[in-house]
C-alpha cells in the first residue's frame, strides 16, 4: 500500500513493472479506515478481529466491491 | 511453567507490552529484553512469541527466527513509512499502517514518505485527529483477499 504523488505516477509506475492497476483512493478516506482498523490493538484483551468485522470497516470507510472483499462469500 | 505450557494470559500481557514498547520508543523488544522484564527464560519467551504469531495471529517474526518484524501497524525494520512525533518516531509497514500509528498513539504528528514513481517526497500531517494535508493517491495493488498471503509485499 504506497503513496503516489498522483493517479499518472500509479498507471506509469504499475506499467514499468508490467502489472496491472489495483485500487487508487483519496488519502483522506484512507485516514478514515486505517485508524479504526487498529483501534484496539492497544487494549488488553485484544483478539484479531473476524473477517466479518474487518469487512464492516472496509464497508463503513466506502471500500467495496469485488477488490475489497475479505473472502469470497 | 514449563517452557511449552500455554499459558494465554501471559502470552496477552507479552503482547500488550511488546505494542506499549513500540508506542514509547519505536522500536521491538528482543526476546531476551521480554524475558527480562516478565522474569522468563528467553527460550519461554520464543514459544510465547510464536504462539502470538501462529495461533493469535499477533505478530509477524523475521523468518526463521524469534525476533519481531510487524506488530501491525509498527514495523520493527525501517522502511519508506517513517512517523514522526515530537522526539518520537516509528516506522509504518505500509502508507495504511503509517497513519495508524498516529490515530492509535493518538498524537499529532507526520509520515514522510516519496512517491515510488517519480520519487517526490511526500509529507503528511495530522493535527488534532485530523489529516491537515492530503496530498497524494493511495494505490492498493493486492486485493483484499490477498492481504495476509504475502504480508511483507502487501
Amino acid at each position: 500500500m504506497l503513496l503516489f504523488r498522483s493517479e499518472d505516477d500509479v498507471l506509469a509506475w504499475c506499467e514499468q513493472r508490467h502489472t496491472t492497476p489495483g485500487a487508487v483512493f483519496e488519502v483522506t478516506q484512507l485516514w478514515r479506515v486505517a485508524g479504526v482498523w487498529y483501534d484496539d490493538r492497544l487494549d488488553s484483551t485484544w483478539r484479531r478481529r473476524t473477517i466479518p468485522e474487518r469487512q464492516a470497516i472496509l464497508d463503513s470507510a466506502g471500500l467495496t466491491g469485488p477488490f475489497w472483499r475479505l473472502a469470497d462469500s | 511453567m514449563g517452557a511449552t505450557q500455554r499459558d494465554p494470559i501471559r502470552d496477552s500481557e507479552i503482547r500488550l507490552w511488546i505494542y506499549q514498547h513500540f508506542v514509547d520508543t519505536g522500536w521491538a523488544p528482543s526476546p531476551v529484553e521480554i524475558a527480562a522484564y516478565f522474569r522468563l527464560t528467553p527460550g519461554q519467551v520464543e514459544h510465547a512469541l510464536h504462539r502470538l504469531q501462529e495461533e493469535a495471529d499477533a505478530l509477524v517474526l523475521l523468518p526463521g527466527s524469534s525476533y519481531i518484524w510487524m506488530a501491525e501497524p509498527f514495523s520493527a525494520v525501517p522502511t519508506s513509512f517513517l512517523v514522526r512525533s515530537s522526539a518520537r518516531q516509528w516506522w509504518g509497514n505500509c502508507i495504511w499502517d503509517a497513519l495508524a500509528i498516529l490515530a492509535l498513539v493518538g498524537t499529532d504528528g507526520s509520515v514522510s514518505t516519496a512517491c515510488p514513481n517519480s520519487g517526490q517526497p511526500l509529507v503528511l500531517s495530522v493535527t488534532k485527529r485530523t489529516l491537515a494535508d492530503a496530498v497524494g493517491i493511495v494505490h492498493f495493488a493486492v486485493p483484499a483477499r490477498d492481504w495476509w498471503r504475502n504480508i511483507g509485499f502487501t
